[in-house]
């Protein structure tokens, strides 16, 4: 039972294997024949023309001012500056002409600049990294609270 | 030691067995988790240490070591962290990446140390320890997730709930509250308070700051910040025990420029945004970091946007420009942005009207009355906020900002920081608080918000200062980093070559323009004048103004119209908005080729690309550069003697300085009432 069970697994091996062989050596990386250049990944997945070069800015997102929360921090965002908004006249909604308006804002985040790089290099678009600000620790003492501080000044 | 194993066993066994008597109890204690108050089990717990990972400072900090040699290294949760010597414990915790909760402590201000949230465990201390005050010593054993420190911070948690209202639905800060968020992640989720909660009466601050000060918890961050950054003395706290709340004692509002920070400050939502108040929740918005443009700082800002309509400004953190601050210009302009635009193209009739007509043919007619006019006869007038890619370019031209902290000697020259750049003089305040540097200044009397000498009023003053007479030279002349900031006032006057050249032999002679320090700067007005500046826009003089048949403003609202003839065709653009309008750029492209002479570029980038080979560090936004900008090169040999008129006063009114400012609402009530004097 085992052992019948065995050959028919070796058999599907088999057959896959014939099938799946000219997918996979497409997709390997030796293969410098069908490495995907920059930009082609858009064209293959049919995205319009007038998208498949688009200016985006790689930011990484600031710490918001009035909340202490880092959960948020580090992470990076393609922005897709897309300013084609408007004021829908018939029920005040906001309509945008841009598919990619929403995709930079709450799709997709990054762990690290490069990886954001990297993704916009295969979507072939021209991209601007803005650096990332970051806060400077320095030394801080309860004790400087009470600390003399010189004669006071006369008014 | 043998005893000790014994007695820890036996311990842990007896803790085991409570445990399996608690499970069974129907009713759920306030304590969480009673059985693992008890340190050493914890301890013996967490033993074996495996491999931690790489951990990352909170918010990618770096860190200022003063001295290199006086790094010790503290263990948080097991993790060793190497810190400079007198930091405190809650800032070694967040080296070793852990964020410790806090209400008072505020990396910008000083340590209160009082709403004791922070509370960690530190072995072998007997009680919890407010982490935010206490000094981390070496070799110091911090714990911030054990149960010890997980209880500290519930309890004082219901504390802070019991007088707070549950308003949280009616409340502006909900959603970026971080007394919601902390409580949602270190609150009990019940409470045993049934008696009333105290109120307290609302206080008047002003146009711009809301306050509900029922919902206040004690921080004191809003009084640390008025006394320290903003230099108000009037907030403070009042009363004892419940009785105590924030407030001015007598009612006053809040004169200062930095006042909207305190809303950022404040943890709940006692103090929040007065224009914002009920229009948007925090969640609707999109953010979009940009830099201001209300002065020639170059604040790093967000915008907050819901659809196509700006909500508000919050700051961006920038520790060379403006740290986490903004000024009130920049927070609360932005209704201006709303108000009084041009949104067609409009040509002024024969009845002396204006009318709408289209692009085509606005272009047409301007693109003719161009021809006729002979090019001297061509006047360009560019405003204080003209945009994008046409002037845009938001740097601080004050270079070396963080470079103010390490002066000594401030010498101002017809400048009042307090109104022209508020996020310098932020920064000046703090250099003098911190280190006693002395400021000297010369112009009009004015209101600073710290000690400095007058000097005097005008160029005299600095004639004696470049001779060595004045008793103020010794100050400047023993200065280790003098600082030099002239005024965009002195470049209105006619004589402003001969006072530049003054001001230039002041800083030679105080060494104050050295390889390692470059302490003369000139503070401008505004972010397009700073662009300017660098792209070779160069006033040329008034009087062109006057001889001018055509004259094209940019976004320029400070011309002296009744200097413009009679006869001169005036193009006025303005600043873009939605509707019909147009870009900048886009409009003179288009008129351009209505009048012949096609400009080379036609998208953005080309535009950027030019103005990358006149003026490249224009593209680099956000970052601090050196001025580019070299005061010699365009100043011909003084041909003029110095007037010895007294300086002026260059902003009048802090809170309305270009078009958008004046067509602010909140900023038209900000100086009806804060102005009046």
């Amino acid at each position: 039972m085992a052992s019948s069970l065995q050959r028919l697994a070796s058999h599907y091996r088999k057959a896959y294997r014939s099938a799946i062989t000219p997918f996979s050596r497409a997709f390997s990386t030796e293969d410098a024949l069908v490495e995907a250049k920059p930009g082609e990944v858009g064209l293959v997945s049919g995205i319009p023309e007038e998208h498949l070069r688009r200016k985006v800015l790689i930011y990484s997102p600031a710490r918001t001012a009035s909340q202490q929360g880092s959960g948020k921090v580090g992470k990076w965002k393609i922005n897709f500056m897309s300013t084609q908004k408007w004021e829908n006249p018939l029920m005040g909604w906001t309509s945008t002409g841009d598919p990619y308006a929403h995709v930079g804002d709450s799709a997709i985040c990054f762990d690290s600049e490069e990886a954001a790089i990297a993704f916009a290099e295969r979507h072939g678009w021209e991209y601007t990294v803005k650096k990332r600000q970051t806060p400077l620790l320095k030394v801080k003492s309860y004790a400087d609270n009470f600390k003399w501080k010189g004669p006071p000044k006369e008014n | 030691m043998g005893l000790g194993q014994l007695a820890s066993r036996a311990l842990l066994r007896s803790s085991r067995l409570t445990t399996a008597t608690r499970t069974s109890h129907f009713l759920r204690t306030i304590v969480s988790t009673p059985e693992l108050h008890n340190s050493e089990a914890a301890a013996a717990q967490s033993q074996p240490e495996p491999d931690l990972p790489k951990r990352n400072p909170v918010g990618g900090a770096r860190i200022h070591f003063p001295n290199p040699d006086d790094a010790i290294e503290v263990f948080v949760d097991g993790y060793p962290v190497k810190i400079p010597k007198g930091m405190t414990v809650l800032q070694a915790c967040e080296i070793a990446g852990v964020d410790i909760p806090r209400f008072c402590y505020h990396s910008r201000l000083s340590i209160a140390g009082n709403c004791r949230m922070c509370l960690v465990e530190v072995e072998k201390s007997p009680k919890p320890v407010a982490s935010c005050a206490m000094p981390a010593l070496p070799g110091m054993k911090i714990k911030t997730d054990t149960p010890i420190a997980k209880k500290a911070r519930e309890g004082v948690m219901e504390f802070l709930l019991m007088n707070h209202p549950l308003d949280c639905p009616i409340c502006d800060q909900g959603g970026e509250c971080d007394l919601q968020d902390q409580s949602m992640a270190f609150g009990s989720d019940r409470g045993r308070f049934t008696e009333m909660k105290r109120s307290v009466v609302d206080k008047n601050l002003g146009p711009l700051v809301k306050t509900v000060m029922t919902r206040c918890i004690q921080c004191t961050r809003c009084v640390r910040f008025a006394t320290e950054v903003a230099g108000v003395q009037d907030l403070g706290m009042l009363g004892r025990g419940s009785g105590e709340e924030i407030g001015t004692y007598v009612e006053r509002v809040m004169e200062s420029e930095l006042s909207g920070n305190v809303i950022d400050i404040c943890p709940v939502g006692a103090l929040t945004s007065k224009p914002f108040a009920f229009k948007a929740r925090n969640w609707e918005l999109k953010g979009t970091e940009s830099i201001d443009v209300t002065d020639a700082v170059g604040s790093n800002i967000r915008i907050d946007s819901r659809g196509p309509e700006v909500m508000r400004v919050l700051p961006r953190l920038n520790e060379d420009i403006n740290e986490e601050w903004i000024s009130d210009k920049t927070r609360f302009f932005y209704d201006g942005l709303k108000r009084q635009r041009l949104n067609d193209p409009m040509i002024r009739g024969a009845d002396g009207r204006f009318k709408t007509v289209s692009w085509r043919d606005a272009l047409a007619v301007v693109a003719e009355v161009m021809h006729q006019a002979k090019p001297e006869e061509i006047v360009g007038v560019a405003g204080k906020l003209s945009d994008a890619e046409s002037m845009m370019a938001l740097k601080d031209f004050l270079n070396k900002m963080g470079g103010l902290e390490n002066a000594d000697v401030f010498l101002l020259v017809g400048t009042q920081p307090r109104v022209e750049a508020a996020m310098v003089n932020a920064r000046i305040r703090k250099t003098v608080r911190a280190t006693k540097a002395t400021v000297g200044y010369i112009g009009p009397a004015a209101d600073f918000n710290y000690d400095h000498q007058h000097l005097g009023t005008g160029p005299q003053t600095l004639i004696e200062l470049a001779e060595g007479r004045h008793p103020f030279w010794s100050a400047l002349s023993n200065a280790k980093n003098p600082v030099i900031i002239v005024g965009a006032g002195i470049f209105e006057r006619k004589d402003k070559d001969a006072i530049f050249s003054t001001v230039e032999a002041i800083a030679k002679n105080a060494n104050a323009v050295r390889p390692d320090w470059n302490g003369l700067n000139v503070l401008l007005l505004n972010a397009a004048q700073t662009a300017a500046l660098d792209l070779g826009l160069v006033p040329e003089s008034d009087g062109s103004i006057e001889s001018a048949k055509f004259l094209y403003l940019m976004g320029a609202d400070d011309v002296n119209v009744e200097k413009v003839p009679d006869d001169a065709f005036v193009v006025y653009q303005a600043v873009p908005t939605v509707g019909d309008a147009r870009d900048d750029w886009k409009i003179i492209r288009a008129l351009s080729e209505v009048a012949g002479a096609q400009l080379p570029y036609d998208t953005l980038s080309a535009i950027r690309s030019r103005i990358r080979t006149v003026a490249p560090n224009l593209l680099h936004t956000d970052e601090r550069e050196p001025a580019a900008f070299s005061t010699s090169s365009l100043r011909p040999e003084i041909k003029e003697k110095m007037d010895m008129a007294p300086f002026e006063t260059a902003v009048k009114n802090f809170y309305m300085t270009d078009s958008v400012t004046r067509a602010s609402k909140i900023m038209a009530q900000c100086s009806a009432l804060l102005l009046k004097k």
